[in-house]
This record gives C-alpha cells, structure tokens and sequence, in this order.
C-alpha cells in the first residue's frame, strides 16, 4: 500500500510536471510573428463585438476610437474623386475627367464608385460631408473577402442577394463582422482590389498594376516579390493623414532630391525611385548614374510592362460596338487565349503581355482634353491626356509610357467628347440598349452638359507612365536596347545616342578619307609592283 | 496497474493543451497563398497533373483533401510537402521554403488550408494558382 | 646585305607594338559604338573601349616620360627642308626604282615626311581624338566643370573625325611600311630595332 502510494503520488508529481513543461514548451514555441506588426488585436475590442448589417454601421464603430480619420479621408483625392492642378488650372479626378476606356463615371456613378472609398456614392448629389459615407475596410481589410462589386455604389453585399436584379445571378454575402474585427494595415491586396482593376478588369488600365501583383515573385517586382522584400504599396506610398502620396494628376517626374533621411525635412514626393536609392544608385558604375540626368530609372528597370501573366488593353475600338447576333443578343468574342476581344456592349479590344513601352520626354506636366474642350476630328487623333516635356528643360527625363489608343463617341456638332450613360439597368444605358444617342443623351443631361443629339466617333490616346513592376537589376534593360538603330529611343530627338547617332556627312567624308587612302595605297602599290618587275626584267 | 493512470492523464492534458494552442492559430491566407504558389503550383506545373487552381474544388473537398493527407492518389502525404524537413530540402531553390523554414508544419498547413478554402469554388473570393 | 643601323630602342619598340594593338582595338571597338557593325555588343564594345583608353593613357605616361628624358622629342622636330625631295621620292622616284634620299641613323631616325606626319599626328589627331574622349568619358562631370554648354554631339562628332583621321593614317602607315627595302624590311626593323639599308 505505502509503495503504491508512493508510485501513485509519483505519477501524480510526474504527471503534472509533464504538462507543465508540456504547457511552457508550447508557450515558448508559439510566435506570432503576425501580430507583433500590431499592437491592437481589432477583435478583442468591445466596440466591434457585434454583428454589423452594413458598411455605415462599422465605419460608426471605427470612429468612436479613430476619432479625425473620416475627417482626414474627406480631404483627400481618394475620397473626392477631385484635384485641382495647381499648375494648369485644371480640375482633374476622376469625378471631371473622361478617358478612352469606360469614359466617364457621370450617370454611372452606382457601377464606378464601387471603388470609392466610400459607401452610397450613386447619384450626383452624394454628400461628401458624411463621416460614416466613408468606409474604412475596403483599405483596411485582411481577410481579402471584403468586396464591393459594381453597381451598388461603393455597397460590398451583406445578405445574399441577386445583381444584377433580374439577372438569376446571386451574389452571396460577406461576414462583415469579420471583416470589421479583423482589420489591419493596407496591403497590396486592399489598395489592389481597385488599382490592379482600373478600366474596368483585371490589368485593363496600367499595364504595370495588375493582380499578379498581389503576390508576386522577384523577377515581375522586385521590391514586392512576395518571398523577398515584400513591400507593400503604402512602403513607397508612404500615407500620413490618410493622404497617400504618389499622383498621376501631379507626378513627380525628376527628382533631385535625394533620398529622404529622418532629421531632414523632405516635402518631396516619398514614391519616387530617388527618395530612396538617391541620386546615384549605381555604385560600381558612374556612367549609368549620368544617364541618369537624361533617363528616368523606370525606361531601364521596366523593361516591359504586363509581364505577371495577365493581358492589359492596348486598344479599345468604341466604334465597333453594338453588334446583335441572329437572335438580337448581344454577342462577345474571345481570342485563342480565351480572352475577351470583342463585346457587344464596349467594342473591339487588343490586349498585351509582356509589352515594350513607347518613350517620352516628360516633365511632370499632364494636361488633359476635358468634355468642355472644343475637338476638331480633322486633327487626327485627339489627346485626352498628354505629357509635357522637352530634352531642354531641365526638368524632363525619358519615360516610359503606355500609350492607350482607342475610338470613343464625341458630339460632332458641338465638338465635344462626351460622357456616355454606359452601365445602367434603364432604358438609356448603352451596355444594356446598344443604342448611342439615347446613352449619351443621358449621360451629358447628368453632367449637365450640352449635346447635339449626334454621336461620331473619333480616335484618342491616353498617356499612362509606367513604373511599378521593377524588374531585378540583372533584368535591366542592356545598353543595345538604345544605343542601335532602330532600337528603343527611335523617336527621341534632344539627346546624342551613340549607336544610334551618327552625323551623316561627317561619316561620308570620313570613310570617304579613309578609302582615298586605301585606294591612293592600293593604286600607288601596284604602280610600285609594276615598276620593280619592269626594273628586274631589265 | 494503477500507476499507468496518472501517465494516462498526463498524455491527455497534454495532447488537450496542445489541441487546444492549435486551435488558437489564427491562420494566415496570405503565407498560405504564397506557399501554395511558390511550392505547390511551381511543382505541379512542371507535373504532368500541370497547376491546381483553388478554385477547381468546393470548400467541402478541400477540406476532405487535407484531412485526408493523401498526395499523389495516396503514393505520399499532403503534410510531407509542408513540413520543415521538405522545406530544408528545397530552401536552396525556393525562396516561399526558405523565407517560412522556420515555420511550424501545423501553422503552415493551416495557413495553406485557409487559402484554398477562401480561394474554393464556392468559397469567399475564388482564386487561381499564380 | 647593306649597313645595318640600330634605330629603334627597347621601350621605343614596345610603345610601338603596344600602341598599335591598343589603336587598332578601339577603331575596332569605337565603329562598333559608333554603331557601324556589331561584334562585341554595344555594352562590351564600351567597355573594351574604355580600358584600351585608360592602358594607352598609362602607356603615354611613359612615353612622354621616355621621350622627355632621353631627349627622343627631338626626332619630331619637322624640318621642312628636304620634304619635297622626299614627296618627290614617293611619287616618282621609288617607282625609278632609285634610292631612298633619306638614310635613317640613331640621331635622325625618321625622314622629312614622318617627321611632318608624326606630328601632324600628335599635335592635331591624338589632341582631338584625347580631349574629345575625356570629355565623353566624363560626360556627367560637364556641369561640374562648367561646360554645360558643351553639347554631346559635337564632342561625338569630333571623336569621330580623329577616328576616321586615325583611320586614315593607319591604312596609309601600313602601305608605306612594305614600300622599303624588301615589304618587311621595316617592320623587321621596328621588330628588332635594327635598321638594314
């Protein structure tokens, strides 16, 4: 009995110091590498212990604690689709301006500002001074369920629900709260889940953002290969106030700065390459940082855009639309690749991978053909946006650029471009009805503008410069890819390429010296040859 | 006879504890989407079975395909290609091995396992391998 | 066999040799950046380019060096006399199959003509085809040197006239050179350094 005792109070002992040391192992091996990035675990906070039924009812819930964030959100170019260029006087945002894919967010508001950050944007009379209007998971979410399709101005789905209404097709709803307990720092993902799909898809728009840049590997960003560095955007578009820097309304596009170091005031643009590589990065060679004075980092270290594996549009032929098969359906047509090339309701696509982009001396300047521009379709191909730049300025580098070409409607009796009603489940929207004058009609009664009542179309292009997607510097571009006839710089007039340059006459007389003398030997040779046979007959 | 009970108990609270800090993992989608990427498609397209997208299977048949643990039809395990030891075996070509080395099995599994159930067919944003 | 002279000293020879391989190289690499063929690539050809540049610097170093001390200089001293005889030689008398007027000795090693040519060359093609090759070499010093003025396609421009010029030399200099005694006579010379008349 007393040994057994013993053993059994043993195993006891042994017992519990088992699972002590099983308890203190486990604790010790338990990092959680991903919540030292935080110090507030968003779930454990009362406020968001509950269950959420729309957008509104978290962003209340945000602004208990964050007190100034709406505050700082409605100052800034996400929130008001809008900006002022100080230089050209121009208002800009999207809110103003039209392009050559969708065209405008004018009467389209509920489908385009599904990516606003912001909830209920579908009509012009949105008001903007709403705190709990802006919506704060769509940067902010983690769990990458958060989505707010088309459509629902800006509304991500909370209940299961039919869109678009009538279609059969259900879109199921997203646990919100989850969302809202979970949230965290912006991440490729969140400010993806609109930027990778501007234009109106995957890759449409940039040609240098696309979902591949979710996670990419080291050879298409090397900044933000996944496995490596891993930045996110907001490491070069480094945000205070909720203001995000980094514009393409106001790009910066030679920096001179240097990079930005703490103790220093730096009010410069923090998304410039310079602001952290400076202004001589190549420390082995010096002759590529004096390139550097004439040729943007990006025209090297972006060799080709699109290179992730997705297709941007190159080209967009509004014109082409409106096709009805036997039937009057609308009718879409893919390519071998199973991509979409033609639809009904949008027109003729070319799409791109792996792109060489067009070069341009540009300055930073970008100056826009807005709908109260007055067009004339004999100049050709009308600029919706265009850079400014000269190789004599001293603020201009070589860029490279996306040009986006395209054929859009425009009003040939008032000579404007116009903003179409396009998305829409009414009896005016284009993408449903096929019919252009109706479409634009509405849209420009929307924007409150005039319109003829006829629609022609005219070719435009858009200017997009390119650089994300930076390429490991062994993917750089090589020397010959500029310096060589015919090479990428063709068109660029203000600067000596050697390889490329040569000065005509310059050459003409020169190998014209060159073959008298080989001639003047040869000729004098001969003759000498011939004197000394002669010489040795005799 | 009796003494075996209390090592018993111990065995339990042990696994229990064990059971329940993993349980407390709050799994991470994003290093499962890298791994499932970097290691599982970068295989599997050069395989003649070619890349797996997420979204070709229901969460219910994922779920079922790592409970399972059978790789290759049952010839190995799922968790085999997880584990630290498989990833000590390929660091030297594959960054995603080398940057989650360290990684306990368990954690990346379960990280693994809340992409594909995100990325699922019927899951809450369908995703693709690359 | 004829008196043989020694005209060509050790370091004299090896200057030569060694420039000459240098000289050839970068008119071989120098029309390819100019973009007249490609044989290296552009990338390589640059490169080449530039370490050929920077060893005939070293090389003139010591040339000038040599030249200075020993008081070789002088054999460039131009003597116009005696120019047209040579000239004349050249263009009518060598096919007389007469004699060479010039008889070349260790104080006087070059004629009238190379005395003129030589330095022709080195007064008016190395300067330009120099000055011209450190401004393109420094070319992002420009502004820092306050020759921001300068534009990059006349220095090209310039460059490439001393390279046609070198050129042009270089063809003439290698026919010249089989026009002696026997076709290799002279190269034998510069070879050995002795002279065989």
């Amino acid at each position: 009995m007393g040994l057994n005792s013993l053993r059994q109070s043993a195993g006891c002992v042994l017992a519990v110091l088992l699972y002590l040391f099983s308890v203190s192992a486990l604790a010790v091996d338990e990092p959680k590498p991903l919540k030292l990035t935080t110090t507030a675990d968003h779930s454990k906070f009362k406020e968001l212990q509950r269950e959420f039924q729309s957008g509104p009812e978290v962003t209340k819930a945000c602004l208990t604690c964050h007190t100034e964030a709406a505050g700082q959100i409605h100052r800034t170019k996400h929130w008001k689709w809008e900006h002022l260029n100080p230089d050209s006087g121009q208002t800009l945002g999207k809110k103003h301006i039209l392009n050559n894919f969708c065209i405008s967010i004018a009467s389209n508001y509920s489908a385009c500002t599904s990516c606003h950050i912001g909830y209920g944007w579908k009509d012009a009379n949105f008001d903007f001074s709403v705190k709990e209007n802006v919506d704060c998971l769509v940067c902010h979410d983690t769990t990458g369920i958060y989505k707010k399709p088309p459509g629902l101005a800006g509304n991500p789905v909370i209940k299961d629900m039919e869109l678009p209404p009538g279609s059969g097709k259900i879109v199921k709803g997203i646990d919100i709260t989850k969302v809202a307990q979970k949230v965290g720092k912006s991440s490729r993902d969140t400010c993806g889940a609109c930027h990778f799909f501007g234009g109106g898809g995957d890759a449409v728009k940039h040609g240098d953002l696309d979902s591949s840049m979710a996670a990419p590997d080291r050879e298409l960003d090397v900044h933000m290969d996944a496995t490596g560095l891993d930045f996110t955007c907001a490491t070069c578009h480094k945000t205070s106030s909720h203001d995000v820097a980094g514009s393409r309304y106001t790009p910066t596009a030679m920096d001179k700065g240097g990079a930005h170091i703490r103790g220093k005031e730096d009010n410069s643009n923090p998304a410039t390459c310079v602001s952290c590589h400076g202004n001589g990065p190549h420390k082995k060679e010096e002759r590529l940082n004096q390139h550097a004075t004439k040729v943007a980092c990006q025209t090297c270290h972006i060799p080709a855009f699109a290179r992730g594996g997705v297709a941007t549009k190159m080209n967009w032929d509004w014109s082409t639309a409106g096709e009805r098969d036997a039937e009057g359906k609308q009718v879409v047509r893919k390519d071998d690749k199973g991509r979409v090339i033609y639809e009904s309701r949008k027109g003729t696509f070319t799409l791109g991978e792996n792109v060489k982009p067009e070069y341009f001396w540009f300055n930073g300047d970008v100056n826009y053909t807005l709908v109260t521009d007055k067009i004339e379709k004999s100049e050709g191909v009308i600029r919706i946006n265009w850079l400014g730049g000269s190789p004599t300025d001293g603020k201009s580098l070589i860029w490279p650029v996306k040009v986006f070409r395209g054929s859009q409607p425009f009003d040939p009796i008032n000579k404007t471009l116009v903003k179409p009603h396009t998305a829409g489940n009414d009896d005016t929207g284009y993408w449903k009805n096929l019919v252009w004058d109706k479409a634009v009609e509405a849209g420009m009664k929307d924007a409150g503008l005039p319109f003829s009542g006829q629609v022609d179309f005219v070719k435009t292009e858009m200017f997009w410069p390119i650089t994300h997607m930076v390429a490991p510097k062994e993917n750089a571009l090589a020397c010959v890819e500029c310096h060589s006839k015919n090479g990428r710089l063709t068109g660029i007039q203000g600067v000596y390429i050697p390889g490329r340059d040569a000065n005509k006459l310059i050459d003409t007389i020169g190998w014209g010296i060159a073959l008298l003398a080989l001639l003047g030997s040869l000729g004098h040779g001969l003759m000498l040859i011939a004197a000394r046979r002669k010489h040795q007959g005799e | 006879m009796k003494s075996v009970k209390p090592i018993a108990a111990a065995v339990l609270l042990t696994l229990l504890g064990a059971s329940f800090s993993a349980s407390a993992y709050d799994a991470d989608w994003k290093r499962g989407r890298i791994y499932y990427r970097s290691v599982c498609t970068s295989c599997h397209v050069a395989m003649p079975v070619g890349s797996i997208n997420p979204s070709t299977k229901t969460m219910a048949e994922w779920s079922s395909y790592i409970q399972a643990d059978k790789h290759a039809k049952g010839k190995d395990t799922v968790k085999q290609y997880v584990s630290k030891s498989y990833r000590a075996s390929i660091k030297s070509a594959n960054k995603a091995a080398e940057k989650f080395a360290e990684v306990p099995d368990q954690e990346l599994l379960d990280d693994i396992k809340a992409f594909l159930i995100k990325g699922a067919k019927d899951g809450e944003a369908p995703a693709s391998c690359s | 066999m004829g008196e043989r002279v020694y005209i060509f000293k050790g370091f004299e020879r090896f200057w030569h040799w060694s420039q000459a391989g240098l000289i050839m190289f970068m008119m071989l690499t120098g029309f390819e950046i100019h973009g007249t063929y490609s044989i290296f690539g552009f990338e390589r050809a640059v490169n080449y380019h530039n370490i050929a540049a920077w060893s005939l610097v070293g090389l003139w170093v010591f040339a000038i060096f040599w030249h200075l001390t020993t008081g070789e200089w002088r054999h460039y001293i131009p003597s116009v006399e005696k120019v047209l005889v040579i000239a004349r030689f050249y263009s009518s008398g060598i096919f007389r199959n007469e004699p060479h007027p010039f008889k070349p000795s260790q104080l006087n090693k070059h004629n009238p003509l190379q005395r003129l040519t030589y330095l022709g060359v080195l007064l008016f093609i190395s300067p330009l085809i120099w000055i011209t090759g450190w401004l393109y070499l420094f070319h992002g010093e420009w502004s820092a040197w306050g020759l921001s003025v300068l534009q990059l396609e006349w220095v090209a421009i310039g460059h490439t006239i001393g390279a046609f010029l070198m050129l042009a030399f270089f063809v003439s200099h290698i026919y010249l050179v089989t026009t002696g005694h026997t076709p290799t006579s002279q190269i034998k010379a510069m070879i050995t350094g002795w002279d065989e008349t």
